[in-house]
């Protein structure tokens, strides 16, 4: 292939000159470490992340990407690279899919427990068996114990930036925790929509490069990860304060990224919940459908809203309780299921309100990226409305 | 918004011509989205591809069940399953031998065959798209192709345009 495939078109708005493309939400996260001039990028392919990665390697062919590009023989082994590279110091980048991301496992709390800085992407794919190439979230709900950070986003915009910010966040020098960034397959990764794309000036100035303070250096040799069998219980307090302490940093970078762009995220989006009496608790990309069924409720004046949770690890409970004061009835859409259970962001909400007075009802829709439209959101919302807490599936 | 359904196999462009479409409305200033969906990835294979256009923000995503426009690259393909979701209002453009009462029909395979050579029916039934549709013109169509396709050899681009200006002549509604 030739260059430039990936060109950027430029496009004047309001007199500033912008960088706006139709970019997937794989090649948005692919632009997104590009900006953040990462390091070190082992992979192995899987769909539906696969094009992610084929955007990085187009690039390091065309010679338009600096950082160490290798494929790796499993995601065993990506993972075990980035952890290697990022104990060194290297700024770390990669990504992976459902069965990609249940084989990385034994390597995420290694990861975090090292306290290494890096940015890790998932493409939400369902968990086999059987196999389905489609979207659902119960990949990245097996994660949320491993002492990442955890983001989800909903839009390619949003997984461009929340690669960036993954960087500040995670290398600040009082988190040291990696970040998880989420999205969808399919709905999200290989569907294309408006995403500006950051100058690199903006991106330099945002994250420049650091020096970790405790990095492995062959000159000065050290240990990482050893056993620490009495201390072991003083480390993971420690790795949770950190995870608690990241709620500021989380903040504080948030602001600074709005003021660079334009573009202000936050813990939990709320869309038309102000005044709201029934929310639906999600997240996403299908959020965006949630969010038209919403508008559609409200023309017809019903007190509707949706929140769509973005930062799952930490999970800011207080910010919550406040954000849901005054809903009555609260659905909680999960695209995964704990069988024997219920749906993980049931159980992750549903103990954050604990004491609160809303009626609170699961529902499972879009396994294995079985598709959902505003009308399953409108049946949903109808349904809550009679004020029972129940648990059902939309089949 | 409107909402256009493109089914065909793996292969015949499926995805591509949803990405012609979309960046041939995002020259013309129109928000777009677009994207499909597929199983594993294999020729021959049933696939559907679907785009949203919009002047305003697109303010939804996913599977569109209720599509302004189907385009059929491969008749073969059952017919009902393919006019899932049909209102009346509901444009069909197909890539056909025969003329369906309410379908718009060109045999797309056919001149594509003729003049680019292959047997790859998308650019050209692209061309009956632009001529029921309206929304923008065959010009945009080629700024489309020559960003998507770049690095193609440009001898066959160029046939392929020329293929979907005769099928914007020759399609019958």
């Amino acid at each position: 292939m030739t260059k430039n495939n990936y060109n950027i078109k430029y496009k004047l708005e309001s007199g500033t000159k912008k960088k706006i493309e139709i970019l997937d939400g794989n090649q948005s996260a692919a632009w997104g470490a590009r900006l953040a001039r990462v390091e070190y990028v082992p992979c192995f392919p899987i769909t539906p992340q696969t094009e992610l990665i084929e955007t990085i390697a187009q690039w390091k062919a065309d010679g338009d990407f600096p950082g160490i590009f290798e494929q790796v023989d499993s995601e065993h082994s990506v993972m075990s690279a980035a952890l290697g590279s990022a104990a060194t110091g290297a700024r770390t980048f990669t990504a992976s899919s459902s069965q990609g991301l249940l084989l990385m496992h034994e390597i995420l709390p290694n990861v975090s427990g090292c306290r290494l800085p890096m940015v890790f992407v998932n493409v939400s794919r369902a968990i086999s068996a059987p196999i389905s190439l489609w979207p659902d979230h119960n990949d990245m709900f097996a994660v949320k114990d491993s002492g990442w950070i955890m983001v989800v986003s909903e839009t390619n915009q949003e997984v461009l930036d929340s690669v960036i910010m993954g960087f500040d966040i995670s290398e600040h020098e009082d988190i040291l925790l990696p970040v998880f960034v989420n999205m969808d397959g399919f709905v999200h990764s290989f569907t294309r929509e408006e995403v500006e794309i950051p100058d690199q000036s903006v991106v330099d100035v945002f994250i420049p490069k650091k020096e970790l303070k405790v990095k492995l250096d062959v000159d000065k040799p050290k240990s990482l990860g050893i056993p620490a069998l009495n201390e072991y219980m003083d480390f993971r307090s420690q790795h949770h304060k950190a995870m608690l302490d990241s709620i500021k940093v989380i903040e504080k970078c948030h602001e600074k990224w709005a003021a660079l762009t334009g573009r202000k995220y936050d813990f939990f989006e709320e869309y038309k919940t102000k005044d709201a009496e029934d929310i639906i608790i999600m997240l996403g990309a299908n959020s965006t459908i949630g969010k038209s069924a919403v508008d559609k409720l409200r023309k017809k004046g019903k007190k509707v809203g949706l929140l769509r949770v973005r930062v799952l690890r930490p999970l800011h409970e207080s910010l919550l309780r406040k954000k849901l004061e005054k809903a009555k009835r609260i659905g909680i859409v999960d695209q995964n299921i704990s069988p024997g259970s219920s749906g993980a962001l049931f159980q992750e909400v549903r103990s954050a309100l604990y004491g609160m007075k809303p009626k609170i009802s699961n529902y499972i829709v879009g396994l294995g990226g079985k598709p959902v439209q505003d009308k399953d959101f409108m049946d949903i919302f109808d349904d809550i409305k009679k004020g029972k807490e129940v648990r059902k599936w939309l089949m | 918004m409107i909402e256009i359904r493109i089914h065909g196999r793996g292969g015949q462009g499926v995805k591509k011509s949803a990405m012609l479409i979309a960046r041939a409305a995002f020259l013309n200033g129109y928000k777009t989205q677009d994207f499909a969906l597929y199983g594993a990835e294999r020729r021959g294979a049933p696939v559907t591809s679907f785009v949203r256009l919009d002047k305003n923000k697109i303010n939804t995503r996913g599977y569109i069940f209720e599509p302004d426009y189907i385009i059929i690259l491969d008749e073969s393909i059952d017919h009902e399953m393919m006019l899932k979701g049909i209102k009346k209002s509901t444009k069909i453009i197909a890539n056909t031998k025969s003329h369906l009462k309410n379908e718009c029909s060109v045999d797309a395979t056919n001149i594509a065959m003729k003049i680019v050579g292959r047997p790859v029916p998308n650019i050209a039934t692209l061309g009956a798209f632009i001529k029921v549709s309206n929304l923008f013109s065959l010009t945009d169509l080629k700024k489309a192709v020559d960003i998507e396709l770049h690095g193609k050899k440009l001898e066959i681009l160029k046939k392929n345009i020329q293929a979907a200006k005769k099928c914007y002549e020759e399609v019958k509604c």
